[in-house]
């Protein structure tokens, strides 16, 4: 048995399996959902040894003939890796929480079924092999995330899920239509052979019109302005460690991800320079505009959405550098992204579990009574303003270091000037949450329950330890395969097909 | 050339749709109609014109047979679409329950 | 392990430690921030012995040990200990102990290790990683102290993200982050940016205009020793080293760069001093001094002339020496009579003689007298400024008297310190039985004040021989006649006749009487106290709305950047509106733009 069609078929199994057994023993659904994450995750870390070369998996054994690939393919190779990593490691830290956390709520097995539902998609994203299993596994992942995110049923998150649906809908849609124009352009879906045929074609109108297809709908789901308007509704409403994957997790996998391997990876980002530009645009307009839409926030996951945006406007600003050190600095945000945003996404947690607000007006001095949330806030804090030496400052320096080295001085200033904004607004948050004098009302706050300050321990420590992903040792396996893989470019198609 | 310029103009009509309507409900109609006229353009992306259906038969042919892919993935797409819009328009029935109210200018507690 | 790598691991380590262990341990916290502290004083002082020294590792000279840098380790040391010293009894109530313990070693190691960095991003984890201590440090002094912990963390360390794209643009001209083989001369529009921008870092770390602002906020709920530590002592130290070393090695200067490192210095100087004037605080009072002092070594560095420099960074040495020791001072009142508010102290001079004579020397020190530490290193940047005017430059004028006028200020609103607190009428919570401090307490403060007189009468002979002069590199040319030595006896005798004099007039004995204010009997509760003098220049017509603005915060670059980012903020998310066509509408507008971008070019 291959190994790789298990990151979507033990998720998805679980996911069928949990409404069966949480009938049998109620705590049984988080001992599943707990299991199938960790598992996931240990499988994960066994792909890294494969990540050197890219692993093809043909379903039902349909194997290419005459290097024409004709059945489902599952592909594996370092990006793919990189990004199971950060899927299943996130995933896990975030089953962990919601055993005492979806305490709140009523259906435990109907959560963990639709999460391991949304698992078993972003795992499907990132291994699929050809265009169309691609947008299954997105919107199987959307789909799921949609009903995730209006899992309290409050009015707050039916409208916040309404807004995802209908946007996320109109950009799946998009993205259908381009997946249309792109198999009537090549003949073919899978991404390393369409990649062999775009290159025969060069720079076709219809090529360019199905990359803005592309383009436009990919933004949305990873929430880069203007494609934006649903993250800041949909994230915070979300239960906090669905928030945690969102935000964390779902928007690097189903926007940044795909874009990477469409326009890195399938169209080659030599054919069309535009498409850097408008990376580079977007990204740095994220930046930007979500840094000062986040400082003007008083509420702490809607603070924490807006800085989402922003933070994805570094990795696509990083992107469209399109140099190595510029890629390098894109994923190694990303991963660091990863981390931060779901740590602090899960510290809002335990803030709203303990003291059932998230206005940061009433909040205050609460990191008295709960020290664990308020230093490992302050780490992830810390780190997602660039501070030395956590993870956040390694990767902004790169990319700012890469913005430099490919001429774009005055964007680089821009890059410095929101990570001080950024900076800012971290610092208002942890000032108005966790410090100063303590709001009477909080007299009698507890620590948050065992599992949760667990989660949140091991992802401050990833946090803090982010930085030594830069040794060499470390580096050559996580992060030195991502980037080959992207900036290799074309040759994509060369490693997956052979030859 | 006409069919795909009218299924455009179908895809067009939903966005229309989903842009200007203020109810929730013709919003979603609006979603569905840009959903069929993208499995309409799918579907019009494998065919042939003259073609056969394919379909493997001892007496087989011609060689000219409408391209089978796109079929398949298009009853994969309405499957998708048929979720997608039974989860919105079960949303839209709660939000009724919790607003009152169909229209979208009405429905926003979350801005800012 | 390379030897210089000691003074930054060790602390590192024990901070690191003292984190964990929970405040109910009594005592081990204070026991291992003072052998930390001692240990690491003892390996600076080593260190300076052995210098010049380097490490080496991988082809990278990251640590280098050269006659700029020893001395100002030296300093850092000494100051380390010092402070720790000092807190064992000034600390020993408060909650935070672990904190601050763990916060002080993390500060001194990093503070030794940015002195030692030779690798230019090595130097930027060290001078960011002391934003996160100096944070930690001032929540340290409970609740009140968030907005400025915030407040300074965003100044200092938005000012590190200025530094990081300095050193990156440095490294895209250069090609290297080591410092030793950079030397960039302004032929490139870009050059000038990278020196504003190290130099606005520097200022932020320095406490210099515009920049200033977190140290008077900051001041007022930290616990005082980490006050002196940190914005008295070794942020002042390390961002006017970094200045030193641009100056020194990194660029070849320019006219204008000093120009625009003067005018820094010369506003500094007069704006914070005329602020000190009428602060009613004696915590911000000092301050308010800290900024000002700054200006002189920004001014003196500015000048460009070697005796200059030399005069700005023996002033940065100077002025740790005396300002750790006038805070140090001031946390002793604070701790005895449990306020810095000038209106409630006063006569403290008799309760408290070990603090009055530490606090006296450095105020006169402070003031310029000679012949104290200040008074030499001043007068250096004054010979400076001169030598600046000989050379050609027409504006040398306005810088002298600038920081003349500053000096005469700071006499003055030193003046308002001396009397209100120590001297006068005791106020009434003065008049509780009121104690001197311990030795503990009182020690670091008199070697301070003992270190301020000997580096001001032999100034020639040990601090400029042995620690600027070598860091200069080339040999001072002194153009005034000043001799220490001699100047020292002369004002000896001076103060001799004048006693003479005193006892002379006073022979018979001095009357004591009431104060009487038209005939009525003043009693204790309308005291006159100092501060009341200095009213007056608060309300004069020009200065009065000056005053107004500057407390309305208008001239603080956070609140004006607050209120920018805020409000542009403010209008960003106004556009959320919440209306789902809207959302619709930006999506469909982004991709018409799209499409419009790139099919564009290609129909």
């Amino acid at each position: 048995m291959n190994f790789i069609p298990l990151f979507v078929i033990v998720p998805l199994g679980a996911a069928f399996l949990m409404p069966v057994v949480s009938r049998l023993w109620k705590g049984m659904s988080d001992v599943l959902g707990n299991l199938a994450a960790l598992f996931l995750m240990v499988w994960s870390f066994a792909a890294l040894q494969m990540g050197h070369e890219t692993t093809v998996f043909y379903a039902g054994g349909w194997e290419p003939v005459a290097s024409i690939p004709i059945g489902i393919a599952m592909v594996m190779d370092g990006l793919t890796v990189f990004m199971l990593i950060i899927i299943n490691v996130i995933g896990f830290a975030v089953t962990l929480y919601s055993v005492n956390y979806m305490n709140h709520y009523t259906d435990k097995a109907k959560y963990y079924t639709l999460f391991l539902l949304m698992m078993a998609g972003l795992n499907g994203v990132v291994l699929a092999g050809d265009l169309f299993n691609l947008f299954v596994f997105l919107e199987i992942s959307a789909i799921a995330s949609y009903s995730l995110v209006a899992f309290g049923i409050g009015s707050e998150e039916l409208e916040a899920s309404f807004k995802y649906q209908i946007l996320g809908g109109t950009a799946s849609t998009l993205i259908l239509m381009g997946i249309a124009f792109f198999y009537h352009m090549t003949g073919t879906l899978n991404l390393a052979d369409a990649s062999t045929v775009i290159q025969q074609l060069g720079t076709h109108p219809g090529i360019i019109f199905v990359s803005i297809l592309f383009l436009v709908g990919f933004s949305l789901k990873a929430a880069l302005i203007p494609f934006h308007a649903w993250l800041p509704d949909a994230h915070p409403s979300a239960p906090a460690p669905i928030s945690a994957m969102l935000s964390g997790v779902v928007i690097k996998v189903l926007g940044v991800y795909a874009l990477i391997r469409i326009f890195f990876n399938v169209f080659g980002i030599t054919a069309m320079p535009s498409v850097l530009t408008i990376f580079i645009v977007l990204g740095s307009v994220s930046m930007v505009a979500g840094a000062f839409l986040a400082i003007s926030q008083s509420d702490f996951k809607r603070m924490l959405a807006y800085s989402s945006i922003s933070q994805i406007g570094y990795v696509l600003f990083a992107l469209g550098l399109g140099t190595p050190l510029g890629i390098l600095g894109a994923m190694f945000h990303l991963i660091n992204h990863a981390a931060f945003k779901s740590l602090l996404f899960l510290n809002s947690g335990a803030v709203v579990y303990r003291t059932n607000t998230r206005d940061l007006d009433q909040l205050g001095g609460i990191s008295q009574k709960m020290p664990v949330t308020g230093i490992t806030s302050l780490l992830g804090s810390l780190s997602i303003s660039g501070l030395p030496p956590f993870g956040g400052f390694w990767s902004k320096l790169i990319i700012i270091m890469a913005a430099v080295e490919s001429g774009h001085f005055a964007l680089a200033g821009v890059a410095v000037f929101t990570s001080i904004v950024t900076l800012a607004y971290y610092m208002k948050l942890q000032k108005e949450a966790f410090y100063g004098a303590l709001k009477a009302s909080f007299g009698k706050l507890k620590e948050a329950p065992f599992l949760m300050s667990l989660s949140v321990i091991l992802l401050a420590i990833v946090v803090t330890g982010m930085g030594l992903l830069l040794i060499p040792e470390f580096k050559s396996v996580i992060l030195d395969p991502a980037v080959k893989i992207i900036s290799g470019g074309l040759n994509y198609s060369k490693l997956v097909l052979g030859g | 050339m006409i069919l795909f310029i009218l299924a455009i103009l179908l895809f067009l009509i939903g966005l229309y749709g989903v842009l200007v309507k203020r109810n929730l409900i013709k919003m979603i109609i609006g979603l569905m109609i840009m959903e069929y006229a993208v499995n309409l353009i799918f579907t019009l992306v494998g065919y042939r014109s003259g073609g056969t259906a394919p379909i493997v038969t001892d007496s087989i042919s011609s060689v000219l047979y409408v391209d089978p892919l796109p079929q398949a993935l298009v009853l994969t797409a309405i499957v998708i679409g048929l979720g997608t819009t039974a989860l919105a328009v079960s949303f839209a029935v709660r939000i009724f329950e919790k607003y009152d109210t169909f229209d979208v200018r009405k429905i926003r507690k979350l801005r800012g | 392990m390379n030897p210089l790598l000691y003074p930054i691991v060790i602390p590192f380590i024990a901070g690191l430690l003292l984190y964990v262990i929970p405040r109910r341990v009594k005592g081990i916290h204070e026991a291992a921030a003072l052998l930390v502290s001692a240990g690491t004083f003892g390996l600076t002082v080593w260190l300076f012995l052995q210098k010049p020294m380097e490490w080496t590792t991988q082809n990278s000279l990251i640590l280098r040990l050269d006659d700029l840098s020893a001395f100002i380790l030296l300093a850092a040391g000494l100051f380390g200990f010092l402070i720790a010293l000092y807190s064992v009894i000034y600390m020993k109530d408060r909650n935070q102990r672990s904190m601050y313990y763990g916060s002080l070693l993390l500060t001194l190691g990093a503070t030794c290790g940015a002195l030692m960095s030779n690798h230019l991003i090595l130097l930027l984890i060290f001078w960011g990683f002391l934003g996160i201590t100096l944070y930690l440090l001032i929540q340290s002094g409970g609740d009140g102290a968030a907005p400025a912990a915030k407040k300074s963390l965003i100044i200092v360390g938005g000012s590190d993200a200025l530094l990081l794209l300095g050193i990156v643009f440095i490294y895209s001209l250069t090609g290297t982050f080591e410092m030793d083989k950079i030397l960039l001369s302004f032929n490139n529009g870009l050059v000038t940016w990278v020196f504003v921008l190290l130099a606005l870092s520097a200022f932020a770390k320095a406490g210099s205009l515009p920049l200033h602002t977190w140290i008077p906020d900051m001041a007022m709920h930290t616990p005082i020793p980490a006050t002196a530590l940190m914005p008295a002592a070794l942020d002042k130290l390390l961002g006017i080293y970094l200045l030193g070393r641009m100056v020194l090695n990194l660029f070849q200067m320019t006219g204008a760069m000093n120009l625009f490192l003067m005018i820094v210095g010369a506003v500094t100087i007069i704006t914070a001093v005329m602020m000190a004037l009428v602060q009613h605080d004696l915590r911000k009072l000092l301050a308010y001094h800290a900024v000002s002092q700054v200006g002189y070594m920004v001014l003196g560095i500015g000048t460009g002339t070697v005796i200059g420099i030399a005069g700005g960074l023996f002033h940065m040495l100077n002025n740790t020496l005396y300002k750790t020791c006038l805070f140090l001072t001031g946390g002793s009142v604070k701790y005895r009579t449990g306020s810095t508010d000038l209106d409630e102290l006063g006569g403290l001079a008799r309760f408290m003689p070990m603090t009055f004579l530490s606090f006296i020397f450095a105020a006169l020190a402070i003031s310029g007298i000679p012949p104290l530490n200040g008074f030499v290193s001043k007068w250096m940047v004054y010979q400076g400024l001169v030598e600046l005017g000989r050379e050609g430059d027409k504006l040398w004028v306005v810088w002298l008297l600038a920081a003349m006028f500053g000096s005469g200020l700071t006499l003055a609103s030193f003046m308002k310190l001396t009397h209100t607190v120590f001297l006068g009428d005791s106020a009434k919570r003065a008049g509780r039985k009121i104690k001197e401090v311990g030795f503990i307490m009182w020690l670091p403060t008199v070697i301070l004040a003992v270190l301020c007189v000997l580096f001001g009468v032999f100034a020639i002979q040990v601090p400029l021989k042995h620690f600027i002069i070598p860091a200069m590199g080339s040999d001072i040319e002194y153009i005034g006649s000043w001799s220490p030595g001699l100047a020292t006896v002369m004002i000896l005798i001076g103060i001799g006749i004048g006693f003479l004099i005193y006892l002379a007039g006073n022979l018979k004995g001095i009357r004591e009487a009431d104060s009487f204010i038209g005939g009525e009997e003043l009693d204790s509760e309308t005291r006159v106290t100092g501060t009341g003098f200095y009213n007056t220049i608060r309300e004069m017509g020009m200065f009065s709305r000056i005053y107004r603005w500057a407390e309305d915060k208008w001239f603080d670059v956070y609140d004006l950047g607050n209120h920018l980012f805020s409000g542009i903020g403010g209008v960003l998310s106004k556009a959320h509106t919440g209306v789902l066509n809207l959302y619709v509408f930006w999506f469909v507008f982004g991709l018409i733009v799209l499409l419009i971008v790139l099919m564009g070019g290609s129909l």
